[in-house]
């Protein structure tokens, strides 16, 4: 069976033009602006060398805290997130009645776009007549009533909450499918063996469901450098920047303040930060498929 | 695990925890629908768990006169752009896993960098690029644009289907005499059908929900898909919120179908393609 050596060639062709162009090239491009000053209108650009950079790590308060809140945000994520998706995993994974149901609900508002579910989310919050604030007057809490989204101190934390609604069925899927991979006989050993429901958890459940925990952290990992939807929906970076992060700041310095530099020197920083996460990763996963 | 602790017990509490977790995970959507069926009037006058006084279905008609326009833009650009798109990916996957092709390989691997690529890092030269070529606010740029970013994952997926796939297969192909675009279409294709229906699923929604590139590359607002456009319908009746909710929930329901008809590759989609 022989193929001539261009044959091949044909078959990638469509893919990696479109590929190419959507994204290669454009991202070596965003790396060189990163070098330069412009303000995307004039015709020259001004060579800067690294100091779109250093700009961003010594002057620009936003930038640090665009940079925390998505540390905040990953932190967040790796525990409220998997901690949730696990506990929603161990919950459905027996025979019930109606456990798709459970299931199907808990996964829906996973394939709602981000905006759908930040103007939800930004009614339920509403200082006077949302959800939350309502319901806290009625059962006697009134001092507990907040302006969520308008404070600084607690907007993060609000849209936050909104993404663990969004984002745990992710993670329950996941576990649900490792769950379900591990063979029964290994807890009929244990049983056998005398161990406690508590033990065959930490000592078989934990350990076979290892590969599922690098998928799910590199993927939470990988989502919460990326968010952008939820916060651009429901808060737009604000109060006060108070709940910016990389992608939303980037997008404020390229195309509201006219920054192409900064901008770019900001995504190529999500770059870096990323590549940290999925290097790893895919080493591992590379490593375990060729055992 | 499910035969151990099944006393009926821990089986209560179980039930228990699960249906106190669905209705907290049912209140925001149950919110959204009592508001959308409300008057403005009712609104205000009574709280905002109350039943409605009288139901309201006239928000859903104004809503969907201001919507209908960005969920017919959504259904045209997820139509052209999914099956374009995943036969470009699966052509590029075939190319890989059964040609014996020498480069596979490290291709491969450079289609995966694009994975670790956030779009931003690429949205100032593709606005130049568009801008260059006179396709800013065109459907072409637009696919091309979504194709080119759907390629890495897709490749992924079908890459990973298309390795499984007994190698005995394209050698009695060829001997029957197909070539490759033959044994590509007519013996391929179909034992992918499997993977190629996750992937439709999952390319549709990621199409559907996208809103970065829509807010970037789409400025006329009769172009708008139903992301874009239902955030510029907030900017308009931002203090009405039972049209508002009518909207949410009219660009919900596309979603919400596709959901329960096709639930079954959602989630083995999602377990198997992340997994790659």
């Amino acid at each position: 069976m022989k193929i001539k050596y261009w044959k091949p060639w044909t078959f990638v062709l469509p893919a990696l033009v479109a590929y190419l162009i959507v994204i290669v090239a454009p991202s070596l491009y965003t790396l060189r602006l990163s070098f330069f000053s412009w303000n995307g209108i004039a015709a020259d650009k001004k060579f800067v060398g690294i100091k779109n950079y250093t700009y961003l790590l010594t002057e620009d308060a936003v930038f640090r805290v665009a940079l925390r809140n998505n540390i905040l945000w990953m932190a967040g994520s790796l525990t409220v997130i998997i901690g949730l998706g696990l506990m929603f995993a161990l919950l459905l994974n027996r025979r019930l009645k109606g456990r798709s149901v459970f299931r199907s609900i808990f996964y829906f508002p996973y394939v709602l776009s981000g905006i759908i579910v930040a103007l939800m989310w930004t009614w339920l919050y509403h200082p006077t007549k949302g959800f939350f604030n309502v319901i806290l007057q009625q059962i006697g809490l009134s001092q507990l009533t907040h302006p969520w989204l308008a404070d600084p101190k607690t907007a993060l934390a609000a849209v936050f909450v909104a993404a663990v609604w969004q984002g745990v069925g992710l993670p329950m899927v996941l576990f649900l499918a490792g769950l379900q991979s591990i063979p029964r006989d290994c807890y009929e050993a244990a049983i056998i063996d005398g161990a406690k429901p508590r033990q065959s958890f930490r000592y078989i459940t934990i350990p076979l469901l290892s590969e599922t925990f690098v998928v799910v952290f590199a993927t939470t990992l990988v989502n919460a450098m990326k968010v952008y939807d939820i916060i651009y929906g429901m808060t737009a970076g604000g109060p006060a920047q108070s709940t910016q992060v990389l992608s939303s700041w980037m997008y404020y310095q390229t195309f509201k303040f006219n920054n192409i530099g900064v901008g770019s020197a900001i995504s190529w920083v999500l770059v870096l930060i990323t590549m940290i996460i999925i290097i790893p990763y895919v080493y591992y996963t590379n490593k375990k498929s060729h055992l | 695990m499910e035969e151990t602790r099944n006393s009926t017990f821990s089986k209560v509490v179980n039930y228990i925890l699960l249906i106190v977790l669905a209705i907290i995970f049912l209140i925001p959507i149950l919110f959204i629908i009592m508001t959308a069926l409300k008057s403005n009037a009712d609104l205000v006058k009574n709280p905002v768990y109350a039943f409605p006084e009288i139901v309201k279905w006239g928000n859903f008609s104004e809503a969907w006169d201001k919507m209908s326009i960005y969920i017919r833009n959504s259904l045209f650009i997820s139509v052209v752009k999914v099956p374009i798109g995943i036969l470009i990916e699966a052509l590029a996957a075939y190319a890989l896993t059964r040609m014996n092709f020498k480069w596979a390989n490290a291709l491969f691997a450079f289609f995966l960098i694009g994975m670790m690529i956030p779009f931003q890092a690429t949205l100032v030269p593709l606005n130049m690029m568009l801008n260059h070529f006179g396709l800013e606010n065109t459907y072409p740029g637009i696919f091309m644009v979504y194709i080119g970013f759907g390629v890495p994952f897709g490749i992924m997926v079908l890459r990973g289907f298309l390795r499984s796939i007994p190698k005995e297969l394209d050698e009695s192909a060829f001997i029957d005499g197909c070539g490759e675009l033959g044994k590509f279409f007519r013996i391929i294709l179909p034992i992918a059908m499997p993977a190629i229906a996750t992937l439709i699923i999952l390319d549709f929604l990621s199409t559907w929900n996208e809103f970065l590139l829509a807010q970037i590359f789409i400025t006329k607002n009769s172009m708008l898909p139903v992301t874009a456009g239902l955030l510029t319908f907030q900017g308009q009746h931002s203090n009405d919120y039972t049209l508002l909710s009518a909207g949410v929930l009219i660009s919900i329901v596309p979603i919400l179908v596709v959901y329960l008809f096709f639930q079954r590759y959602f989630v083995a989609g999602m377990a198997g393609a992340v997994k790659g």
